[in-house]
This record gives C-alpha cells, structure tokens and sequence, in this order.
C-alpha cells in the first residue's frame, strides 16, 4: 500500500527556476527558512510565491512582523502579479508587528498567532508566510524560547499540511538570524537571499542551502528583480531535447573563408570571433548577418554599447547593407549598454528577445562586454547559458569577443568562451614594415577539415576578402610586404623569361651562323670540286703541250736526247 | 464605556490578559498579575481575558498575537503591551505603578 505521508509532499512556489532548482518546489507539511539581508528580497520572493498559489486558486495567509500592511500591500502592487493578488480574497494579510515598545516580562509563545492564522486561513491554506518574525521573537528572555516557538510553527503546518515560510535577517557571520541560532537545524529546508554589490553594481543571488530529503541544486543561483518579480533566469526549464545535429553548412558570405572552412559553419554551431579593437570582427558578423538575411533567415543582432544607426552607417560603408533585412524585419537589430544592467539582466532580456523573435541565427557584438562590463559576476554562466539555449534550439550563433591589447592573455580570458564556440576565428592585425595588415586565422573548428594557416583579411568598400598570404621562412607576409613579394615573384619570373628568351635568341643566332658557315664550306667544296677538273684538264693538256714540243713530226730522233745535249755542249 | 471601573475615576486603564485556554504559561500569568495586583493593592481590578483560541480574531483586531500578553489601555485609548508569562516582577510592577495606590 502507499503511504504517501512518509514521502516528501511539495508545493510549486510558481517560480519557474526555484521549482526546477527545488525539483518541484518547497516541502508540504513543514516550515521552510529563508534567509536573507535587509533588502534581499525576502518579502518579495515570499509575496510572490503566494501570489502564484493564490492564481492557481490556492489559499493563504501572509502574517507580517516588521512592515506595515499598507507597505506589503505596496510591495506587491509594484509587480505585474500585484493587482491580482490585492484583489483576490482567498489569502489574508495579518498584521502581527509588535506593538511599539513593547516589552516582555517572561516567556511567552504564539500560540494565540497560530490560532489566528488557522482562524484566518480555514483548514486549506496552501501557504502560510510568516515574514519577520524575529522581531517579535527577539523579545523572548532566552533564544531557546524564541527556538521554540519557530518549532511550534513546524509543528503546527504539519499538522495542517501546509507549506511555512519563516523569513530571518542573515548575518554575515552565521547562518542563522540573531536570537534563533540553530534554528538551520531544526527546520529542514532553507534558502538563502542575498545582495552583494559588486563594482558598483548589485548582483543579487539565491541559494538552497538545504533541503532534507530532496534533491535540489545547491549552487548559488544568480537571481533577477524585475517588473516580474524574482527570477533566477539560469535555471529556468531549457526546452527538451536536442535538435539533430545536421550537416547544413551555411555559407559566412566570404567564399574564401567557407572554403577554408570547409564549407561554411555547421547550422546550430558557434563561431567565435576574437581580436582586438579594428580588426574587422563586427564587419565580420555583419556580413554573415547580411548573407543569412539574403537566404530569408532571421537574424537577431545584438550590439553592445554601439547603437543601431551607427552600427549599420559603419557597415554600409564596407558595402554591408544591414538597413534594409532591419527595416523587412528580417533582421531585429537590438543595441544594449553594457553598464546599464546587470550580466544576469542582460542575459534575461537576451533571453526574452531569444523567445519572442525566435530567430535562426544570433549575433552578439561583442559578448565580452558580458565577460568586461562591471559587476561581471556570473558572466560565464550567462554566456555558457546562452550558448546552451542557442544550441538546443538550433541556433546559429555568432559571437565575438573584444581580445586585450595585451595579447596573449587577452585571449586567454577568452579561454571558456573558446571551449564553448564550435569554430573559433581570431582576426589580428600584422605589424611588419611600418604597417598594419588585418589577419585571419582559424583557430578551431570542429567537425571540419580546416586551413590553420593565417590568411590576410582585406576590407574594401565592397566587403571582406581573404588572400593568400607567402610564407617566406618563418613569417607570412601581408600588405605592402605581400605585394612586395609578390612583385619581387613576378620579376623573378620575368627575368627567367628573359633569360630564357636571350638564351634561345643566341642558339638561333648560332644555328643561323652554324647554318652560314656551312652553306660556305659547301660552296667551297662545290667549288673545289668544279674547279678541280679544269685543272687536270689543264694540267693533261698542259704536259701534252710539253710532249708535243718535245717531239716534233719531223725530228726523227725524238728520244736521242743525249746526243742533242752532247751537241750543245759542243758550242 | 469602561462599566466595571466601578470606582468612578475616569483615568484608571483596562487591564486586558490575552491568553490560550489552560497552557502553562497562560496559567502563571494569570497567577503572577493577580499576585502583583495584590501587592499593589488593587486587588480590586479584575482584569478582562480573551482567550485567543476561543476568540482568535479578537487577536487579529487588536493585534495580539504573543501568549500570554497583557494589554493596558488608558483612557485616552493608548495601549502599552507587556509580553510574557510576567514572571519578572520589576517589570510588571513598573507596567502597573500608575495603578499603583498609594501606600
């Protein structure tokens, strides 16, 4: 058989990231501490959490100890639940302040409080709120009868099955309110409120310090006070589930970047982009914005401490037309100071807009100005959450992140945002030679064959470019050193052409002389070889001359040469 | 207003002890005030009791919630509260002197 008294009973405090925080509220049947300075929000979160039960048509009664009526009653109007709440007779307002100057002279007890409260509520009050109690329980003689009493009110909304909450001063020193040291141990639940201000800034934040018996987060979670009332935006339910993570590529509207991205970024994806003042990043995003626009997406963008007008004149100037998806509706251009709220404000009116506008992609221009602005508590988790909230819906994110002058660790203060971001781009700039040239790198990019090497980002009154960069020894070169080397390149092969062409020149040159040479040399063998014939003709007849002298027709010793030499050496 | 001050001065307080039923603590104030008032001499006045769990909304109206809690109500209407099972003499006598007869 069940026995459903021996489980943990809770009751919806109708505060969205508390039920969650609590896995379904506070405990039935018993008194729940919350604790907090003056101006925490205490009265609040208990006014609040009646106001809900009170919508679902619940019942209860609000006993206050230290503020007037007509000051509850203003508490309450101030927030959109308010009016409901003062108009609706299903809960009472006790006051039970003490009467002023009043003493005590002994022990005393509430049992004549408990009374009313039961007078007043009937049997089924859901929620009985006992907010500054201590000011009447401070005038016990011992802390051990002020203790006793808080047990009376445990026993008492155990026995009527309602849920109790007691609120106390929290001193910074202890973890109970002044005279009620060790009531954290009697009661079995208790949240603590509290309002630190940091760089001048408030930064509110609630934490479930216990909770016997049940699950609950036990972080401290940051909390917002707004028009709404109290709200801890981080711990809001996120929506079930996870969309399928496609391969859609979608194009950044620089092809060179998507080619060396292998295609584009991956929908549902983070880019972060990161670099110092100037280079680039926000005409970077614009011009992802405007592409995304152009495919009929719709692209929240949100701009930190640069307002819209200036914002899209500053990228209509690189040829970035972001006016007209703005003015289509395609587009919503939303600017924020980063010092007029809170990170966990900024983070709930990202979130707001988020739910209302529903877009495909998100920009957030920079999102370190979360990470920078003052009062940065929670900075982290408002970004982390953001990209979570942004994944699980598909969203496309791009961020950008102002990286310190400093270098090195300004992109180290970067380091979570980066292991968050699923592509992370730096853009810097190069000094070499007496100039700045802007730099593109991927540093990571996850699911993605990538080109690590640094490219230069050339920005032109028609929008962004890549170029190839040379890799001369250790260095890239960019700008005037690039066209140098380019020009250096092309002279180079100039001159090889030259060359070339000189050397061929003179082969020809050679071949024609070669070829002039020959032609000579086979005119003189020719010749030699004409004239060669004549003259053995010549010769021939030249010694038949001789002979024919020699030998006479009528000489009729033609060979007696000897006799005729004889005779001529007679004379 | 004010028909058992029988004793015709106009300036006498109400005397008014809030208590629940038969608890202890109710039942030692009620002790300890009829003790005092003896000591004072003014035996006489009874006080009014309202018992909180038969009459809770007598607490609501006047804004007792503490028990036991004694209310003196002069006759101008102001009401000074003493807390308390009154245990502590001094203090209660220093809420009665001006009841006080002279000795």
């Amino acid at each position: 058989m069940d026995r459903p008294e021996n489980t943990l009973q809770k009751f919806e405090t109708g505060i969205a990231g508390l039920d969650r925080a609590t896995r379904g509220g506070l405990p039935k049947g018993q008194a729940t501490l919350v604790l907090g300075q003056p101006a925490a929000g205490k009265t609040i979160l208990c006014l609040q959490i009646l106001a809900r039960a009170v919508e679902r048509g619940e019942r209860g009664v609000f006993v206050t100890f230290e503020e007037s009526p007509e000051q509850v009653r203003r508490d309450a109007a101030s927030f959109t639940w308010g009016a409901d709440l003062l108009e609706s007779e299903r809960w009472q307002l006790i006051d039970a302040g003490p009467h002023p100057g009043a003493e005590a002279a002994g022990e005393f007890d509430i049992g004549g409080l408990l009374s009313a409260v039961t007078a007043a509520a009937g049997s089924n009050a859901g929620w009985v709120i006992f907010d500054g109690i201590d000011q009447l329980l401070q005038l016990q003689p011992t802390p051990r009868a002020a203790i006793e009493q808080i047990r009376r009110i445990n026993d008492h909304c155990e026995t009527h099955g309602q849920a109790v909450l007691i609120t106390g001063k929290a001193r910074s020193d202890s973890p109970a309110p002044a005279w009620l040291e060790g009531i954290e141990f009697l009661l079995s639940s208790s949240l603590l409120l509290s309002a630190r201000v940091v760089q001048q800034k408030l930064n509110r934040s609630l934490r479930v310090t216990k909770y016997r018996g049940s699950d609950h987060v036990a972080d401290e979670m940051p909390m917002l006070i707004d028009g709404e009332g109290i709200q801890l935006p981080y711990h809001e339910a996120l929506p079930i589930g996870q969309p399928a993570a496609g391969s859609e590529r979608l194009n950044t509207g620089i092809p060179r970047l998507d080619s060396l991205l292998g295609g584009g970024i991956h929908r549902g994806s983070s880019l972060l982009i990161s670099g110092r003042p100037g280079t680039a990043k926000s005409t970077l995003a614009g011009t992802f914005a405007e592409t995304r626009a152009r495919e009929g997406e719709r692209v929240l963008y949100i701009s930190f401490d640069e307002l819209e007008t200036a914002y899209v004149r500053n990228l209509a100037s690189v040829g970035i037309d972001l006016a007209s998806p703005v003015a289509s509706g395609t587009v919503r251009f939303q600017d924020f100071s980063a010092y007029a709220s809170s990170v966990t404000e900024h983070f709930l009116a990202l979130r707001r807009l988020i739910d209302g506008f529903a877009p495909d992609c998100l920009i957030i221009d920079p999102v370190s100005a979360l990470l920078k602005a003052s009062a940065t508590e929670g900075a982290h988790l408002a970004t982390e959450q953001l990209s979570d909230l942004a994944r699980r819906r598909g969203i496309t994110t791009v961020l950008t992140a102002l990286s310190g002058v400093e270098g090195p660790e300004g992109e180290a203060t970067l380091g979570y945002v980066s292991t968050l971001a699923d592509t992370w781009i730096v853009v810097g700039y190069n000094e070499r030679g007496g100039e700045r040239n802007r730099s593109l790198s991927i540093v990571k990019s996850r699911g993605s064959a990538h080109s690590n090497q640094q490219r230069e980002l050339i920005l032109s009154d028609s929008g962004l470019d890549l170029a190839d960069v040379y890799a001369s020894g250790s260095e890239v070169l960019m700008g005037t050193a690039r066209a140098m080397k380019e020009r250096e390149n092309q002279e180079r092969e100039r001159q090889r052409q030259l060359e070339r062409e000189r050397r061929r020149l003179d082969l020809e040159q050679r071949i024609l002389q070669a070829e002039a040479e020959r032609q000579r040399l086979e005119a003189e063998r020719d010749h030699l070889d004409r004239t060669s014939g004549e003259t053995d003709r010549l010769e021939h007849d030249y010694h038949e001359e001789i002979r024919r002298r020699r030998d006479p027709d009528h000489d009729p010793e033609p060979f007696k040469e000897g006799q005729h030499a004889d005779g001529g050496k007679q004379h | 207003m004010n028909e058992n001050q029988d004793h015709g001065e106009a300036s006498i307080p109400v005397l008014t002890l809030f208590v629940t039923g038969s608890a202890p603590r109710s039942q030692r104030a009620r002790a300890n005030l009829a003790r005092m008032l003896e000591q004072i001499g003014r035996s006489d006045l009874q006080p009014q009791e309202v018992d909180l769990l038969e009459h809770p909304q007598q607490g609501i109206t006047q804004s007792v919630f503490a028990t036991p809690s004694l209310l003196k109500t002069d006759a101008n209407g102001e009401v000074s509260v003493l807390y308390g099972d009154l245990s502590e003499e001094e203090q209660l006598r220093r809420f009665l002197a001006e009841l006080q007869t002279n000795t």
